[in-house]
């Protein structure tokens, strides 16, 4: 799917994380910036990447700001601004709930 | 701890926030500066005093303010910043500036902010995307020539004789000339005429690559004092920045070494911006200070003499200041200008 | 029905990762995620997502879980509803209700999310907030067999009274009344309204105890705080225990003779001292004063 407008979900708070996602051209590229990324950056970003390839996207650049998100909020943050850049929140892909 | 926006401009609010944000420090609250807020939101404890705050001009966050019991952990902060985010994300900015205090460069970059330039007094920072690394992977000219790579930063509103001679000893000293065209909307002529016209002008300038300056070079968002009527104190530590960002990062990405900039016998803001240049770039980046070139009568060619003239409708008076191209345009569209300058004059073109 | 305790129900912002995330750790008997009031327009997508993420990926024990959904006269509202009834939650909660018709639009909604994916059992409650609501309040608890209890939402309730909340409550007698007399009579829980000022916490505890001794299973909390004053409001005494200890030894006397009458004392023991027993007894072993022998566990 294409990505119409950049978007962006979650906050700067703790236990949250920011997701902005814009048109890309080469696959997924995210660019992660989280104090435990060290430790658990692949994971975040596995769940980014196979969050918006269910959504259909698979050309997006991301910025992801984590402030110790669990899994499913990461989960929840990119499903909700991928659903944002496809212009889709009012119309959910319950599939990929 | 509750949340509300509100419009500084509205007196109920303008006392409670200014005073909130003098007691922490905070100052410089001129007419333009005031008018560049699209929102503040202000956070209030359950007696309605305030705990936060944090506006934003544009796609710049600013007056952001803690109060001193509810700064530890940084928990309001993250709170106060993310609020503006979402706020500027639904105005469609997801690209966002901030000045701040350099002793809060790290609670900046704590949230996902970038450092893109500082000074012993301020700092500016950056979130969101595109970046600075997209702007200049964008712009980077493939040259593969060797020698010297000069810039010449120009709002050229419009495009004059005078603008053409800066870019000729630039040009004829240089292997390669960037030659940023300042973008932004406040000016009378809009940055795609501006910069079709620099175009125009330079053609036959062949090592010469006419770029847009974004929002890194001399832009509202960064240099907000360049274009308002703000504090002088305000627009030398801007002018000031605007150097570092330009030493610290355009310079080095772009292979640039030398600058060259028109002396400034008339304004003031460019004479300090000038002067500014001239504090930071050194030794880094040579600065080449060129004289202003003359008209046939003896003045400096000068943009805001072209403007007069366009108002008064005496473009035959500056013809010799223009090159053909400008020249051009101004006649083909001098009735459009001078609506453009009787419905703006307020702003000051 | 299914009988549970219900003392207390606390709210937890549904857009907030923190407090969904830690919402399990805290005891209450229900969970209350919202996507209404606490979740700004601009965030009601984002706030949807986070609550259906947690619910299926968090373990929030022995919790009932209950989601306050957008209005039936909001944009939001049926995404919401599919959303939940999805994730599996155990009871929709209904704002602003006015008419037992809302609530059928609400149960229409969940019958067609349960078969789109395959779930059933979703259950409902109704949000009384307004003086029709209030007037209507037998109608809406009877209005569906899905229902499970009518929470009383003051805030909006006084407003439309043209009043406000003071500390004695005589603001909200009639419909504290009312709600309770409703939801009893149609066999389901009453939930009294939240108490938001954290700093009065003689007033909290004074408006509990008034509102247990009315009748109602519990009340809305905002608050994790204010679970163990509502239990401790809620404990029943070392007497009622002991006679509903006698009360299951006589039941159970009754099943080894094999005879239909319970008695106790010579006396007939009737179903609504039945039932009180039980809540008891439920209530004594929720606050760890028995084991679920029956055994009283000493301080």
């Amino acid at each position: 799917m294409e990505i119409k407008t950049t978007a962006m979900a979650g906050t700067l708070e703790s236990s949250d994380i920011q997701i902005t996602i814009s048109a890309g051209q080469d696959g997924i590229n995210i660019d992660l910036d989280s104090s435990v990324a060290s430790l658990y950056g692949d994971q975040i970003k596995k769940v980014i990447t196979d969050t918006l390839v269910a959504t259909g996207i698979t050309n997006a650049n991301v910025k992801a700001i984590d402030k110790g998100a669990l899994d499913c909020v990461v989960k929840a943050r990119a499903l909700a601004a991928a659903q944002r850049a496809l212009e889709t929140s009012d119309q959910p892909a319950w599939e990929v709930f | 701890m509750e949340v509300k926006e509100v419009d500084v401009k509205n007196r109920r609010y303008r006392h409670l926030w200014q005073q909130f944000l003098e007691s922490n420090g905070i100052t410089g609250f001129s007419a333009a500066d005031l008018e560049a807020i699209d929102t503040t939101s202000l956070w209030l404890d359950e007696e309605g005093e305030v705990i936060a705050t944090g506006s934003l001009a544009g796609h710049v966050l600013k007056y952001l303010a803690i109060d001193e019991n509810h700064r530890q952990a940084g928990t309001t902060f993250n709170i106060v910043v993310s609020h503006l985010t979402e706020l500027a994300a639904q105005r469609g900015h997801y690209h966002l500036f901030v000045f701040t205090k350099p002793e809060y460069e790290a609670s900046f970059q704590h949230v996902g902010f970038q450092l893109l330039a500082h000074t012993p007094q301020a700092s500016l920072l950056e979130t969101g995307m595109p970046t600075i690394k997209d702007y200049l992977n964008q712009i980077k000219h493939s040259s593969t020539e060797t020698g010297t790579i000069s810039a010449i930063v120009m709002n050229a509103n419009p495009f004059t004789k005078g603008h053409r001679y800066l870019v000729e000893q630039a040009s004829r000293n240089s292997a390669l000339v960037y030659l940023f065209v300042v973008s932004n909307d406040v000016s009378l002529f809009k940055t795609t005429e501006r910069k079709e016209l620099v175009e125009a002008g330079v053609k036959d300038l062949s090592n010469v690559v006419v770029v847009d300056g974004g929002d890194y070079q001399i832009s509202p968002a960064t240099f907000p004092a360049y274009f308002l009527k703000s504090d002088q104190e305000i627009g030398d530590y801007q002018a000031h920045l605007d150097a570092q960002l330009f030493k610290q990062q355009i310079a080095p990405a772009l292979g640039i070494t030398d600058r060259y900039v028109g002396s400034e016998p008339h304004s003031k803001t460019t004479e300090n911006y000038n002067q500014a240049l001239a504090e930071v770039l050194p030794p880094t980046v040579t600065l080449h200070v060129i004289p202003r070139c003359q008209s046939n009568n003896g003045d400096v060619i000068s943009a805001t003499r072209i403007r007069q003239a366009i108002k008064e409708g005496r473009l035959e008076d500056v013809k010799c200041d223009l090159p053909t191209s400008t020249f051009a345009f101004l006649k083909a569209n001098l009735p459009i200008l001078q609506a453009r300058l009787t419905t703006h004059q307020q702003k000051g073109f | 029905m299914e009988e549970r305790l219900r003392r207390t129900m606390m709210f937890v912002p549904g857009n907030n990762p923190a407090m969904v995330k830690d919402a399990g750790i805290y005891g209450a008997d229900s969970i209350m995620f919202d996507l209404e009031d606490s979740v700004s327009l601009s965030q009601k997508d984002a706030a949807r997502v986070l609550v259906y993420e947690a619910l299926k990926s968090q373990d929030y024990g022995d919790a009932e879980l209950v989601v306050r959904v957008n209005g039936v006269d909001t944009p939001y509202f049926k995404n919401d509803v599919f959303a939940m009834v999805k994730a599996g939650i155990d009871v929709v909660r209904l704002p602003k209700v006015e008419s037992a018709q809302m609530m059928l639009d609400l149960v229409k909604v969940i019958e067609e999310a349960e078969a789109k994916f395959g779930v059933t059992g979703t259950k409902v409650m109704a949000a009384i907030e307004s003086a029709r609501g209030v007037v209507k309040a037998l109608e809406i608890a009877e209005s569906t067999d899905r229902m499970i209890g009518l929470a009383l939402s003051a805030e909006d309730y006084t407003t439309d009274m043209k009043t406000h909340r003071y500390p004695d409550g005589a603001e909200l007698e009639f419909a504290r009344n009312m709600i309770l007399h409703a939801a009893r009579a149609a066999g389901i829980a009453a939930f009294d309204t939240v108490f938001t000022n954290m700093n009065d916490v003689e007033g909290f505890k004074r408006e509990t105890e008034h509102i247990h001794e009315l009748g109602f299973d519990g009340k809305s909390l905002v608050n994790p705080r204010q679970i163990e004053w509502v239990n401790d409001v809620y404990q029943p005494t070392k007497k009622e225990i002991e006679n509903a200890l006698d009360v299951e030894a006589a039941i159970e006397e009754a099943h080894r003779n094999g005879s239909g009458v319970i008695s106790m004392n010579g006396q007939m023991v009737d179903r609504p001292v039945v039932l009180r027993a039980q809540r008891v007894l439920r209530l004594a072993k929720a606050s760890n004063l028995i084991t679920e022998e029956g055994e009283f566990i000493e301080e």
